[in-house]
């Protein structure tokens, strides 16, 4: 009997997902590959989708908070900060000094748990897994714990209002923050260790997933992902919000666009909220945490704003087209990783299929935040 | 203008169009749409502040003219399409909202382009900023907006087979149980407005 001649070289195309442990969430992309290596990559998005924009618009402000929370729900308080700032601008309200700063400490502790789950899921997807998983999840839930005292929920917090804050911290707040701080250096040093200079880590890391500064701009890449390009561009710095002008704080950048630049670029951002948070709680004064006078029923005169905040993936941004009465009129939400992702095709084609999940892993994608 | 004298102005019942009409305050001396004149002198726009950014209004010939021109002329350098969005105005048709940025001047603003709800046709910026891919397909299945020119435009969040209808079009509301508690809350902060309580 003769053997067969008729194989040919083909291209295969690769389903990997929604259920694939590497996609952190229930995202689907269609890999078509030449042997080991990716010739196109067809990503599908829109399985966590639950239609908060829709819902916004059938809510109070007050009300939408909640659900802003269940988009971003790795950086909660970003995405809070961002309705709240807007919903207060169009109204013309004055944040009580208090109020700004409580914000401000927990928006960068929020930066730091968001990096350390970066960092533990990326080391993993990279080949180092166990140790700095488990130590990057450590530091994240003694912050967690900090966010529990003060808001009474682990991770879905609504704790910003229009105006301030729905509640003052606890007494010995300033003391049990410092002391996590000082847990939180010697756990982004023993991070850097573990990682930065692990042979591993850099052979999978290195020179994978590169994009220039042109095009990360042209896809409309921003935070961490658009430094580690080398743009030196955070909203914290260009355009304050809350009252970031007052801090003294680096915005790092990268050199090559790679995925081992975007590492680090994240681990030096942890870095600098650590000094953030140091210089807040000095601040820290007594006083009230909402303006005196506040309206039970938030009715926003009518306008449009688009408020956008520096979260830890990128620009969260809200756009709000008010009519007056106290719900939004229509209600957008730019989400980071939606952008992001956009780029992912350029950045794996033409790498082996292994680097895909390195690259995935690198943007640290919040689904929930891509679908709201 | 304060934010209650510009409460004060919207009484509700008049038509909210109109009202917001009447608040439209022209752009500041030496804003970007000076710039804007500039670099695109025969282009008809209309301009307003907004609460933050400068608003531009454009017809649907002259947007991608007018995105290409802030993308490319230095003056202006917007080279960061931040976010577009559809906006429905029910019978006042259509809207698509471009939010732009320029990281070297560090400005922003926002173009915007109507179009009637019977001819939903806006030429794509995709051809001006790849990253516009996802944001129009978005904004297609969401509101029936027909992109023209963009080179796949298939459902991005929704089901494939759901293209008889447009979510955040203002005429698909929520599931009825959902309208019936929003009227039952709405009722209960009807009997309690006005009140002013501390916190």
């Amino acid at each position: 009997m003769a053997v067969e001649h008729d194989l040919e070289t083909m291209e295969i195309p690769v389903n990997m997902g929604p259920q694939h442990p590497s996609t952190h969430g229930v995202f689907r992309m269609v890999l078509k590959v030449d042997g080991e290596r990716v010739v196109e990559l067809v990503p599908h998005i829109g399985y966590l989708h639950r239609g908060a924009e829709k819902l916004c618009e059938n809510m109070d402000y007050r009300q939408g908070i909640g659900i802003h929370d269940r988009t971003e729900y790795l950086a909660p308080f970003h995405a809070e900060l961002a309705l709240v700032i807007a919903v207060e601008k169009l109204m013309g309200l004055e944040v009580p000094e208090r109020a700004e700063q409580i914000r401000i400490i927990m928006a960068e502790l929020n930066r730091i748990t968001s990096h350390m789950m970066f960092v533990g899921a990326f080391s993993a997807d990279a080949g180092v897994f166990g140790t700095a998983f488990t130590y990057a999840f450590r530091e994240r839930e003694y912050i967690q714990d900090i966010f529990e005292e003060v808001t009474g929920d682990r991770t879905m917090y609504g704790y910003f209002r229009p105006g301030g804050l729905a509640w003052d911290v606890p007494d010995d707040f300033v003391e049990r923050v410092r002391a996590v701080l000082e847990h939180t250096r010697q756990g982004i040093d023993d991070i850097d260790n573990l990682l930065t200079k692990n042979e591993v880590f850099m052979a999978r890391t290195r020179g994978i997933g590169a994009m220039s500064a042109e095009e990360a701009i042209d896809w409309g890449l921003s935070g961490p992902m658009l430094r580690a390009c080398g743009v030196r561009h955070d909203l914290r710095k260009a355009q304050p919000y809350c009252i970031y002008d007052r801090f003294d704080f680096d915005v790092p950048v990268g050199q090559y666009g790679d995925v081992y630049d975007r590492y680090l670029v994240r681990l030096e951002e942890m870095r600098q909220s650590v000094r953030i948070v140091e210089q807040a709680l000095e601040g820290l004064r007594d006083g009230p945490i909402m303006p005196k006078k506040m309206r039970r029923r938030l009715r926003t005169p009518p306008g449009e704003i688009y408020q956008g905040v520096e979260a830890p993936r990128g620009e969260y941004g809200v756009y709000i087209v008010s009519d007056g009465t106290d719900k939004p009129y229509r209600m957008k939400i730019r989400s980071a990783c939606f952008a992001n992702l956009m780029g992912l095709r350029d950045m794996v084609v033409g790498h082996f299929v292994a680097d895909a999940v390195v690259i995935l892993g690198s943007i640290d994608m919040v689904l929930g935040e891509v679908d709201r | 203008m304060s934010s209650e004298e510009r409460l004060e102005k919207f009484r509700p019942g008049r038509d909210g169009h109109e009202a917001r009409k009447a608040l439209r305050v022209p752009p500041p001396r030496g804003s970007v749409f000076d710039l804007f004149k500039e670099a695109l002198p025969d282009v008809p726009m209309e301009a307003y502040q907004a609460v933050k950014d400068v608003v531009i209004e454009v017809s649907r010939g002259d947007v991608i003219r007018v995105l290409r021109t802030a993308k490319e002329d230095p003056r202006l350098d917007f080279r960061w399409l931040r976010c577009l969005s559809g906006v429905d105005y029910m019978d006042k048709g259509l809207e698509v909202v471009y939010h732009l940025h320029s990281y070297t001047r560090n400005h922003d603003v926002t173009v915007k382009v109507r179009c009637p709800q019977g001819d939903p046709r806006v030429p794509s910026a995709t051809a001006v900023w790849r990253g516009a891919d996802w944001y129009e397909r978005e904004a297609a299945e969401m509101f029936g907006l027909v992109f023209e020119g963009h080179p796949n435009l298939v459902p991005l969040l929704l089901p494939e087979d759901m293209t008889d209808h447009h979510p955040l079009r203002k005429d698909n509301p929520l599931a009825e149980i959902e309208e019936w508690q929003g009227d039952r809350l709405a009722g209960r902060a009807e009997e309690g407005a006005g009140g002013e309580e501390e916190g």
